[in-house]
C-alpha cells in the first residue's frame, strides 16, 4: 500500500475529518493537563472537540461516498450518521459523569482524554473497510475502555470489571487477529472489497473459519450470546458514566462494522444467525427478569437489544430492499443510544447523589419526590420496551420488517414474543417508581442537578422525536 | 356548522392538550385540575357530538377525512397521518366523547390522591381511544392501539385496589402479547401490499388467497380477541375490572373493550372477508361459549364488581356472535350492542362505585334492603340492570334481538344456545339486584347510608337518556352505520362468490354449522 503525505488530499481530509477532530482534541487535552493554568478550559475544549467532530461528520452526511487510503477507509452518509451517534453517546456519558467521581475527581482530565480516545476509535471502526484498520480502531476504543472500567481504582468492583473486560477483550482481539490471518491465507486480501471480489475463495474452509472468527470477536463486543457473559459484571462494576458510554457507543461501533462485514458471510448462515439472535434475546430478557440492580438489569436488557438488531442481519440476506438493514440498525441504535443513554444517565445521577448502587427497590416512590426524573425514566423504559410514540417502537418495527421481508417470519414472531418478557421487567421499574411507596431508611435524593436534568430532557426529547417525527432521519439514512 | 375548524385532529388531540394544561397546574390545586379536565372533556364531547351529527350514514365514504404525509418506510411505502370517520367508527367515537365528562365527574367521589396525575392519564387515554377509532392508516392505528395501553396501566396500578399490581401487569402483558403478533402480521401485510392506507388495504387484502388471509386474520384476530376478551383469553378482565377504580372500570367496559370488537369488524371481517367466512363458525362458537361461560362465572360471584366484569364477558360474547354471523342483522346488532354495553355496563360500574364509596365493600352479602335507605340509588340500579338484561323499550333489547335474529339466519342452533344466555343474564343480574336492594336491612352499617347526591344523579342522566333513546328509536343510531355495513356485506358477498366459484363440490351454505 502506498502511503505518505501526498495522499492527504482534500478528499482524504474530509473523509477522516471526525477522526482527526477527535484525535487533535485528545492531544490538546493532554497538553492542557500539563499546563495547570489552562485546566479551567478543559470542559470547553472537550465540548469544542465533540462539536468539531460533529461538524466534520455533517460535511460528508449528504455527499457522495469518499474513499480514502486505497479504499481501506470510507466516509459516506451512513458512517457520518454513525459518527454523529458516537459523538452523542460520548456527550451523554460525559455530561452525566460530571459530578460522579469523588475520590478520582482530580483525575477527571484523564477520564475525559480516555473517553475521547475511545470515541476516535469508534469513528475509525465505523469507517474502516479493511480488517486491520478496523483492528486499529477496535484497540483504540478498547484499551481506553479497559482503563475507564477500572477508573475507580479504590473500589474492588471497578478494578474487577476492568480486569475482566481486559482479559476477555484481549482474548477476543486475539481471536479477531487470528481470523484476519486465516482470511488473508484463504483469499490473499484483508480489505472488504477484496474479500467480496473473491467470493469463490471466501467459501473455502480456511477463509470461512477466518470470517467466523472475525464475526465471533465482534459478537463479543456487541454482547451476543454466547459471548455476552462479561456484560452484566462489567456493566455493573464499571463506573456508571463509563457503562453509559459502553452500552451505547461500543455496541454501535461494532455494529457499524459488522454490517459491511456480514456481506462476506455465506447466505446459508442466515438461519444460524437468526437462532443466535433469538437465543441472545431469550438470555438477555430472562436474565434481566431476575435482576434487582438497575445497572445489571439494563446490562441484560442491552444483551437482548443486541439480539434484536442481530435479527435484522439474519434477515438481510433475503431482504429485497437493499440498505434497509443498515437503515434499520442505524435507527434502532440511534433510538437505543438516547433511550439507554438517558436511562443509564439517570441511574448514574441517582447513584452519585446517594453513593449507593441503584436498585429497583431504591426507586420506590421516586415519582412523588422527583416527578421529572421518574417521568423521564418511565419514558425510557417504555421506549426500551418498544411502546409506540417512542423511538424504540419504530426501531423495533424497522428491524422486524427486515426479518419479515427476509423470509424470517417465524423467528420474527418468536422475537416479538420474547420482547413481551422484556416488558415484564421494564414495567417493574415503572411500578416501583409510580405504584409503590418509598422504603423506610432509603430516602430518595431530592437535590436537583440542572445539567444532568437538561441532558435527560434532551434524551427524552430525542426519544419522542424519533418516535413521532422520524421522517427527517429516515429520509436521510440509506 | 363550523366543521372547518372542528376537525377530527382537534377531537383526537384536544384531550392531550387538556392533559398538558392539567400538568401545568400547581399540584395542590385539586379543584383547578378537576375543572380543567372537565372543561376539556366537555369540549371533546361537544365536538364529538357535532362531528357525529354532521355525518351522512347512507354512504360508506370516509368523512371528515384528513391526510397528511408522515414518513416513508424502506421500499417507498408512504406512511401517512390518515384520520377519518365512517359508519363503523361513528357511534363508538360518539360514545367515547360522551363518556369523557361523565367519567371525569365520577372521579370527584373516589379519586382523592394524586388527582393531577389521574386527570392527565384519563385525558391521554381519551386521545388514545379516539385515535384508535379514527385512524385509517395501519401504522397510525397501531401506534394509538398500543399507546392506549399505557394510561390504563397507570390508572389501574396507582389507583387500583389491593391486588392492583398483579392485575395491571397481567392486563398489560396479556394485551401486549396479542398486539405484537398483530404487528408482525401488519409488517407482512404492508410489505406485500405496499401500502398502509386502511381503505386501500381493504381492497387489496381481500383479494389475497384465502390461505394467506387466514394467517393474517388469525394474527389480527388474536390481538382483538384478547382485548374484547373472547372466551379463552378473558382471564385478565375480571382481575382488571375488580382492581380498577370506578372510573377505570367505566372506561374499560365503556370504550376500551370496544376497541377489540371494532378491530374484529374493521381489520378482521372487512379486511379479510375470505378468512372471516372460513373462521366464522369457530368465532361464533367462541362467542356462544363466552355467553354461557361468562353467565355461569357471573352467577358464582360474591363480589358484585367481579360479577359485572364476568357479565361483560357474556355480553361481549353476543357482540362477537353477531359480528361473525356475517349477516346484516347480526352486524347491525353487534355495532349497536357495542354502544349499549358501553352505556349500561358503564352505568352499572358507576353505581357500584358510588355505593362502594359509601360502604367500602363489594361483597353481595354485606348489602340487603338498600332500596329503603337509598331509593334513588335503587331506581338507577334497577334501570341499569333492566337495560343490561335487554328489557324491551330499552337499548339492550334492540341489540340483543338483532344479534339473535342475525345468528338465527346463520345458525339456528347457536342462536338457541345463545338465547339461554339472555335467561341466565336475567337470573344473575336480577338475583344480585334482589340481594342488594330488597329484603330487610340486615347490616346496621347500611342504615346510615346517604342517597345519591346531585352530581351523581346528574352525571348518570345522559346515559339513562341515551339508553331510552336507543331503545325507542334505534334507527336514529343504526342508520349512521348503514352505508359502511353495506360495504362490509358486499365485500363478504364477493368473497362468498369467489369461494363458491373455486370450490367444485356444491358447498353447504357457508354459515351453517354442520351438526357433528
Amino acid at each position: 500500500m502506498s502511503s505518505g503525505l501526498a495522499q492527504l488530499s482534500q478528499a482524504t481530509l474530509d473523509a477522516t475529518g471526525p477522526f482527526l477532530a477527535l484525535a487533535v482534541g485528545v492531544l490538546v487535552l493532554v497538553l492542557v493537563e500539563i499546563l495547570p493554568a489552562l485546566k479551567a478550559l478543559r470542559s470547553t475544549l472537550f465540548l469544542a472537540t465533540l462539536a468539531a467532530a460533529a461538524w466534520a461528520a455533517t460535511r460528508t452526511l449528504f455527499g457522495p461516498e469518499i474513499s480514502a487510503f486505497d479504499g481501506t477507509y470510507v466516509a459516506n452518509s451512513t458512517t457520518s450518521w454513525w459518527a454523529l451517534l458516537f459523538v452523542s453517546s460520548t456527550l451523554i456519558a460525559w455530561v452525566f459523569g460530571r459530578r460522579y467521581y469523588r475520590e478520582e475527581a482530580r483525575l477527571e482530565g484523564e477520564h475525559d482524554i480516555l473517553l475521547l480516545t475511545a470515541a476516535s476509535g469508534m469513528v475509525l471502526m465505523a469507517g474502516s473497510r479493511d480488517l486491520l484498520v478496523f483492528f486499529v480502531g477496535l484497540e483504540t476504543l478498547s484499551v481506553p475502555l479497559y482503563a475507564l472500567s477500572a477508573f475507580r481504582r479504590s473500589r474492588s468492583e471497578s478494578v474487577e470489571a476492568g480486569l475482566k473486560y481486559f482479559v476477555l477483550g484481549a482474548f477476543a482481539a486475539a481471536v479477531y487477529l487470528m481470523g484476519a490471518a486465516f482470511v488473508y491465507a484463504g483469499t490473499g486480501t484483508i480489505t472488504l472489497d477484496g474479500m467480496l471480489a473473491r467470493s469463490d475463495l471466501l467459501q473455502g474452509p480456511l477463509a470461512l473459519t477466518g470470517v467466523a472468527m472475525l464475526v465471533g470477536a465482534i459478537f463479543f463486543k456487541i454482547s451476543v450470546f454466547p459471548f455476552h457473559l462479561w456484560v452484566p459484571d462489567v456493566y455493573q462494576g464499571a463506573p456508571s458514566p463509563v457503562t453509559t458510554f459502553m452500552a451505547t457507543g461500543t455496541k454501535a461501533a461494532a455494529f457499524a462494522f459488522l454490517l459491511p462485514l456480514s456481506f462476506a458471510l455465506p447466505s446459508q448462515s442466515a438461519g444460524f444467525i437468526a437462532v443466535i439472535a433469538l437465543l441472545t434475546m431469550a438470555v438477555g430478557n430472562l436474565g434481566a427478569l431476575v435482576q434487582t440492580d438497575m445497572k445489571r438489569l439494563l446490562a441484560y436488557s442491552g444483551v437482548a437489544h443486541a439480539g434484536t438488531m442481530l435479527l435484522a442481519i439474519a434477515g438481510m440476506f433475503e431482504d429485497p430492499e437493499t440498505g434497509a438493514t443498515s437503515q434499520a440498525i442505524l435507527f434502532y441504535m440511534a433510538a437505543y443510544t438516547f433511550t439507554a443513554g438517558g436511562a443509564f444517565g439517570l441511574v448514574t445521577m441517582l447513584e452519585s447523589q446517594t453513593g449507593l448502587p441503584v436498585t429497583i427497590e431504591s426507586l420506590r416512590g421516586l415519582s412523588s419526590k422527583r416527578p421529572g426524573v421518574a417521568a423521564a425514566l418511565a419514558l425510557f423504559m417504555l421506549s426500551l420496551g418498544g411502546i409506540p410514540a417512542t423511538g424504540g417502537f419504530l426501531g423495533k418495527y424497522l428491524i422486524f420488517s427486515v426479518a419479515v421481508r427476509g423470509d424470517m417470519v417465524l423467528p420474527a414472531v418468536i422475537g416479538v414474543l420474547l420482547s413481551v418478557i422484556a416488558l415484564g421487567y421494564y414495567l417493574r421499574i415503572v411500578i416501583a417508581m409510580y405504584m409503590q411507596t418509598e422504603l423506610e431508611g432509603r430516602p430518595v435524593p431530592t437535590e436537583s442537578r440542572p445539567v444532568s436534568a437538561a441532558m435527560a430532557l434532551a434524551c427524552a426529547g430525542m426519544v419522542i422525536v424519533l418516535g413521532v417525527l422520524p421522517g427527517w432521519f429516515l429520509d436521510n439514512v440509506r | 356548522m363550523p366543521t372547518n375548524v372542528l376537525t377530527l385532529s382537534v377531537l383526537v388531540f384536544l384531550p392531550l392538550v387538556g392533559a398538558l394544561l392539567v400538568a401545568a397546574t400547581p399540584s395542590k390545586a385539586v379543584g383547578l385540575q378537576r375543572g380543567v379536565a372537565l372543561l376539556a372533556t366537555l369540549a371533546v364531547a361537544w365536538i364529538g357530538v357535532v362531528l357525529c351529527l354532521d355525518f351522512d350514514g347512507s354512504t360508506a365514504v370516509i368523512q371528515h377525512a384528513e391526510n397528511v404525509p408522515w414518513f416513508t418506510l424502506p421500499g417507498g411505502v408512504d406512511v401517512r397521518y390518515r384520520l377519518g370517520m365512517d359508519g363503523i367508527s361513528v357511534l363508538l367515537v360518539g360514545l367515547t366523547a360522551i363518556l369523557g365528562p361523565i367519567v371525569v365527574l365520577s372521579t370527584w367521589g373516589h379519586i382523592h390522591q394524586r388527582v393531577k396525575e389521574f386527570m392527565i392519564w384519563l385525558l391521554v387515554m381519551q386521545t388514545g381511544m379516539l385515535g384508535v377509532f379514527l385512524s385509517l392508516d395501519l401504522i397510525l392505528f397501531y401506534v394509538f392501539w398500543e399507546t392506549s395501553l399505557v394510561p390504563l396501566y397507570f390508572i389501574l396500578g396507582i389507583w387500583g385496589g389491593e391486588r392492583r399490581l398483579y392485575a395491571t401487569i397481567k392486563f398489560f402483558l396479556y394485551t401486549f402479547a396479542g398486539s405484537v403478533v398483530m404487528l408482525i402480521a401488519a409488517i407482512w401485510l404492508i410489505w406485500t401490499t405496499n401500502t398502509t392506507d386502511v381503505m386501500r388495504l381493504l381492497d387489496v387484502a381481500g383479494a389475497l388467497p384465502v390461505d394467506t388471509q387466514l394467517w393474517l386474520f388469525a394474527a389480527f384476530a388474536l390481538a382483538f380477541a384478547i382485548k374484547v376478551p373472547v372466551m379463552p383469553f378473558h382471564t385478565w378482565l375480571p382481575d382488571a375490572h375488580t382492581e380498577a377504580p370506578t372510573s377505570g372500570s367505566v372506561i374499560l367496559a365503556g370504550v376500551l373493550l370496544k376497541m377489540g370488537t371494532y378491530g374484529l369488524l374493521r381489520f378482521g371481517i372487512a379486511m379479510f372477508p375470505g378468512a372471516a367466512l372460513e373462521a366464522a363458525p369457530w368465532m361464533m362458537a367462541l362467542g356462544v361459549l363466552g355467553i354461557v361461560y361468562g353467565a355461569f362465572l357471573a352467577m358464582a360471584q360474591t363480589d358484585v364488581k367481579r360479577l359485572i366484569a364476568c357479565s361483560s364477558v357474556s355480553h361481549l360474547g353476543y357482540v362477537v356472535l353477531g359480528l361473525f354471523a356475517l349477516t346484516e342483522a347480526g352486524l347491525r346488532g353487534s355495532l349497536l350492542q357495542m354502544v349499549n354495553h358501553g352505556l349500561s355496563t358503564g352505568l352499572l360500574f358507576l353505581l357500584i362505585g358510588m355505593i362502594y364509596e359509601r360502604r367500602h365493600t363489594r361483597a353481595l352479602d354485606q348489602y340487603g334492603g338498600i332500596a329503603s335507605v337509598m331509593p334513588f340509588f335503587a331506581l338507577f340500579l334497577v334501570f341499569a340492570v333492566l337495560s343490561s338484561v335487554g328489557l324491551p323499550g330499552l337499548n339492550g333489547f334492540v341489540g340483543e334481538y338483532l344479534i339473535l335474529l342475525g345468528t338465527w339466519q346463520a345458525s339456528p342452533w347457536l342462536a338457541a344456545i345463545a338465547v339461554t344466555g339472555v335467561i341466565f343474564g336475567a337470573v344473575y343480574l336480577l338475583m344480585a339486584t334482589r340481594k342488594m336492594l330488597f329484603g330487610p336491612v340486615v347490616h346496621s352499617e347500611n342504615r346510615a347510608l346517604n342517597d345519591l347526591n346531585g352530581r351523581e344523579i346528574g352525571l348518570m342522566l345522559p346515559i339513562v337518556a341515551l339508553c331510552i333513546w336507543i331503545g325507542v328509536q334505534p334507527n336514529v343510531f343504526l342508520d349512521r352505520a348503514d352505508g359502511s355495513l353495506q360495504d362490509v356485506l358486499s365485500r363478504l358477498e364477493r368473497a362468498r362468490a369467489a369461494r363458491t366459484a373455486s370450490v367444485e363440490i356444491v358447498p353447504v351454505h357457508r354459515l351453517e354449522i354442520e351438526p357433528r
